[in-house]
């Protein structure tokens, strides 16, 4: 019951994150996006066809009208459709989104665990030289641009090995969807998992100098029982909160790059297409659902808080 | 039991060891102590340094200024003249390649300096008046904008400011800063609660005095840091950027070098791609090397020493 | 059995840091009966935790290494013995109680789950069985309403009953040492009597000795019958609590009892100090580390280090050590 009405009260404070992304999204993106008049326009069109499509396109009602219709819409979800290609934008998105997760699910999966492993690998021996060459590859990995590794891996792998397609997504069953997916997933591990070793390592050394792994020690805990219990169960708070985090970075700024360049029909390519065409529902719509993600991205966050770390209230926040 | 009453002796005093004979060093100097004994970090040092003088040197007009001369003759290989070859139109890939290390050091220093200011600021406060509207209000605008994707964002600024040479500073200094906020914040949340704030409150200073001569001070090192991961972060942001069409508009970097190349490499024309990823890899290892060192100084136990 | 619990000969402990290797402890040897109490007094800084430490084996790696000596635990050397044997001693046998309660606790676990799993660890009792000890321990260290407290996390614990958790736990093993390390200093004067006395009553009932590190001699004159002083990494002198307190030799431990605050027959004019100040550990003075300091010292104490030697009921390591027989007046 506790947890419902906390629920409920996260939700509710989200609503002014929500209200102040799409504000400002809106604002950015259509209010002083690029004017579509003249693309649905014939050539020489008359004053009466230009005002015609304007009212059709509500570009002549003032802001908060066409800010709160775009709630409405939002709320209801129709989001209309799309200036490009004439489809519903809520099919777009049903076709391109399952295939976005399907593409970078593995990489996320795999970076965080193996980041986590390496991280854990690397405190655990400190100083010592497994911790320096981890350490030097998260460097090494962090430096590197994603565009680069992504060039570089088509070039490797599709045209010098031509072991995996780097191009499209023919997916139909498991074994297809492993062939296609593989580089795409071996890139984002690549870029991810220098950054994500690191800030994992961080907190586990953090989490391992503290004095009640002392304390276990002292009690004849074995090492394992100490980096499970000691370790890893104190270090959750920022493990979840840098996981729960990158997901919207990975979701949309992963999948636009990815698949920009692998020419895969996922959502980030099509939000792509959008931005550089200036194709207004479309966009609307991923910047709504982007928001109200962001939400729940937190509101599960604090309750997974609450699930690790007894000293998380509830109830209130409390500053102590 | 009873303690006998002891008589103190003359003459103790000739051999103790005078006050200002013991060492004294502050956590700066130990700091530099630290950095300069971690080879890694010295060499990243020397990498940024040698890259920053040849940016200056490219601002100041001393090299890299035919940057977009195509007299060269289109795809040659590295040649005496041609040090790393030339692009489809004939400009000299190295002239090219060095000129994109001054727009690399423009877009981070000012990213990365006013995304640092912006930040701290608003994490002290937010943090100082933690719970509070004030710190609900930045809490709120940090969600909000942390929520926007970063590249739908910098669209979005890139088309509102119609075109504006800054947009993409704009936009990145907008999203940078607020992890910098956020982890100043924490940070002044836990100063707040230390006993010398308490003294300081009690001797009757003003709020903003509290925080600007007692509070801020403390979290420079995570200000410092974070400025240079913010560095880092900007160009490779900025790579990404100019693929997409939205970075750099007018002159090189080493992003749109590298989108150039994106056609190139598949019919073998590599030199373009080497050259812009490899004098990127080596700046931006080197200033994470520089990071880390810094980062190790400044908090010793973070090495796990 | 003999009657030597706890034998320490010789140990050296050295420590690597960024100016340097640095020696934190200089042959210390003392030993513990079974049962018995011993006081290790000490400034900050003097070596007495890492004393503890090194007997357990918890010395914080790669930084600190014991170099020599040898530390005789119910007959067996446990100074080179590997992990996985002293991890069955730590616990079980001989077990630690720290200074800050609240940051040695686990904070993600309940009280109890802690205790008990330290009694399913070394006694091999099941989930009930650990609880149910667990509780009763809790009540024996005088936690009210234990059944309650005992699922309750360390926060939400006051100072006083965290740190009595802290021995419940150190003791549900009914181990043969127990080792307090300042376990009274972050508390408050009347909870600091109240644990202490709690420490003394279980050490009477269980019969397990006491090893109990502090800076507080009040400490050591109310809970210990033997008492050892510590100064820069040496035992300076070592003696029963009495003739400590009674006769002190060491011109050190004479300096800090008058240091001791206490209600005299005549004011003072001014607060009775130890002149200058404890030297560097990687500055220390040869010959007598205490000599710089001290009124009585001598060419002597410059040159060689003085060891501890029997003078009547205490080993003291001075070459002009208080002889307060000759009424009242230090020679």
């Amino acid at each position: 019951m506790e947890y419902l009405v906390f629920v409920i009260r996260k939700l509710a404070g989200g609503i002014p994150l929500v209200l102040g992304v799409t504000l400002i999204s809106f604002t950015l993106m259509v209010y002083f996006g690029p004017d579509q008049t003249y693309e649905l326009l014939s050539k020489n069109p008359t004053a009466e066809e230009i005002a015609q499509v304007r009212s059709e396109l509500g570009y002549d009602q003032p802001f908060w009208i066409r800010y709160s219709d775009y709630l409405v819409d939002l709320v209801t979800l129709d989001f209309g459709y799309s200036n490009a290609t004439g489809e519903r934008v809520a099919g777009i998105l049903a076709r391109t989104v399952p295939i976005s997760m399907a593409l970078l699910a593995p990489g996320f999966v795999l970076g965080n665990v193996l980041g986590i492993a390496l991280g854990l690998l690397a405190a655990w021996h400190r100083g010592g030289w497994v911790d320096k060459a981890i350490m030097g590859f998260a460097v090494v990995g962090m430096s590197i641009s994603f565009l680069v590794v992504i060039i570089a891996f088509q070039v490797l792998f599709g045209v010098v090995l031509d072991w995996f397609p780097v191009r499209g997504w023919n997916v139909h069953d498991l074994s297809s969807y492993l062939y296609y997916v593989t580089v795409p997933t071996l890139a984002s591990v690549f870029v991810a998992l220098g950054y994500n070793t690191r800030f994992f390592r961080a907190v586990l050394v953090e989490e391992m100098t503290r004095d009640h792994v002392r304390t276990a020690r002292a009690f004849g805990a074995a090492p394992a029982v100490i980096l499970w219990r000691g370790v890893l169960m104190n270090a959750m708070i920022p493990i979840i909160t840098r996981i729960m985090f990158s997901i919207p970075l990975i979701v949309i700024s992963g999948s636009l790059l990815i698949e920009t360049y692998f020419g895969i029909p996922g959502v980030g390519k099509v939000t792509f297409d959008a931005i550089t065409s200036g194709d207004q529902p479309v966009l609307k719509a991923v910047v709504g659902l982007t928001a109200i993600g962001f939400v729940l991205i937190l509101i599960t966050n604090d309750i997974l808080y609450k699930w690790v770390d007894p000293r998380i209230s509830l109830t209130r926040e409390s500053a102590a | 039991m009873s303690l006998p009453e002891i008589d103190l002796g003359a003459g103790a005093d000739a051999r103790l060891e005078p006050a200002d004979r013991l060492r004294r060093r502050s956590p700066w100097s130990r700091a530099a102590g630290r950095f300069s004994t971690d080879r890694a970090a010295v060499t990243g040092l020397v990498v940024v340094t040698v890259f920053f003088v040849v940016a200056l040197g490219v601002w100041l007009g001393w090299w890299g200024g035919n940057w977009a001369e195509t007299g060269g003759g289109q795809w040659q290989s590295p040649s005496a003249e041609n040090w790393l070859g030339t692009t489809i139109l004939g400009q000299d890939i190295f002239a090219r390649a060095v000129y994109s290390t001054r727009t690399a050091f423009e877009i981070g220093l000012v990213v990365a300096i006013s995304s640092t200011l912006l930040g701290g600021l608003f994490g002290a406060i937010s943090g100082y008046f933690a719970h509070s509207p004030v710190d609900a209000a930045i809490l709120w605008l940090k969600g909000v904008l942390d929520s926007i994707p970063f590249y739908l964002f910098v669209a979005a600024v890139a088309f509102a400011l119609d075109g504006q040479p800054f947009a993409m500073h704009i936009a990145m200094i907008a999203t940078f800063w607020t992890t910098t906020a956020r982890l100043v914040r924490g940070e002044v949340i836990k100063l707040k609660r230390l006993e010398f704030v308490e003294a300081a409150r009690s001797v009757g200073l003003a709020t903003p005095r509290i925080i600007a001569r007692h509070i801020v001070p403390n979290t420079f090192h995570i200000l410092l840091v974070q400025a240079t991961i913010v560095f880092v972060a900007a160009i490779k942001s900025e790579v990404i950027l100019s693929f997409l069409g939205l970075g750099v508009q007018d002159g090189v970097s080493w992003g749109l070098m590298i989108a150039e190349s994106t056609t190139e490499v598949i019919a073998g024309r590599y030199w373009n791609f080497i050259a812009a990823s490899s004098f990127m890899f080596v700046l931006v290892m080197g200033f994470n090397l520089f990071a880390d060192g810094l980062q190790d100084a400044l908090d010793p136990k973070r090495a796990g020493r | 059995m003999s009657e030597r619990l706890l034998e320490v000969e010789d140990l050296s402990v050295e420590f690597a840091t960024e100016g340097g290797v640095i020696r934190a402890v200089e042959e210390v040897s003392f030993g513990i009966d079974r049962g018995a109490t011993l006081g290790i007094v000490g400034e900050s800084g003097c070596g007495k935790s890492v004393t503890s430490l090194a007997l357990m084996g918890l010395l914080p790696r790669p930084a600190g290494r014991v170099v020599g000596g040898s530390v005789r635990f119910d007959g067996a050397e446990l100074i080179g013995l590997d992990e996985s044997r002293l991890r069955k001693l730590r616990g079980s046998e001989i077990s630690m109680v720290f200074q800050e309660p609240l940051t040695a606790l686990n904070p993600v676990y309940t009280i109890g789950r802690q205790i008990a799993e330290v009694a399913r660890r070394h006694l091999g009792l099941s989930r009930s069985r650990a609880r149910e000890r667990a509780i009763e321990m809790l009540a024996r260290v005088g936690i009210p309403l234990p059944d309650r407290r005992i699922d309750e996390y360390p926060h939400e614990l006051s100072g006083g009953m965290r740190q009595r958790a802290m021995i419940a736990m150190a003791l549900v093993c009914r181990p043969k040492l127990l080792i307090a390390d300042e376990p009274t200093t972050a508390l408050d004067v009347t909870t600091q009597a109240q644990v202490l006395e709690q420490i003394v009553t279980l050490q009477r009932e269980f019969g397990t000795a006491v090893i109990l590190i502090t800076h507080d001699l009040g400490v050591v004159a109310e809970t210990c019958r033997d008492a050892l002083v510590m100064y820069c990494g040496e035992i300076v002198e070592r003696a029963a609590t009495e003739h400590l307190f009674n006769t002190p030799r060491h011109r050190y431990t004479q300096r800090l009892l008058e240091a001791m605050p206490r209600i005299r027959s005549r004011p003072l004019t001014s607060l009775p100090v130890i002149p200058g100040s404890v030297p560097e550990p990687d500055r220390l003075p040869s010959g007598c580390r205490f000599a710089p300091r001290c009124a009585h010292s001598g060419s002597r104490c410059e040159l060689e280090r003085p060891r501890l030697q029997r003078l009547e009921d205490s080993d003291v390591a001075c070459f002009y050590p208080a002889n307060v027989e000759a009424d009242g007046a230090a020679t």
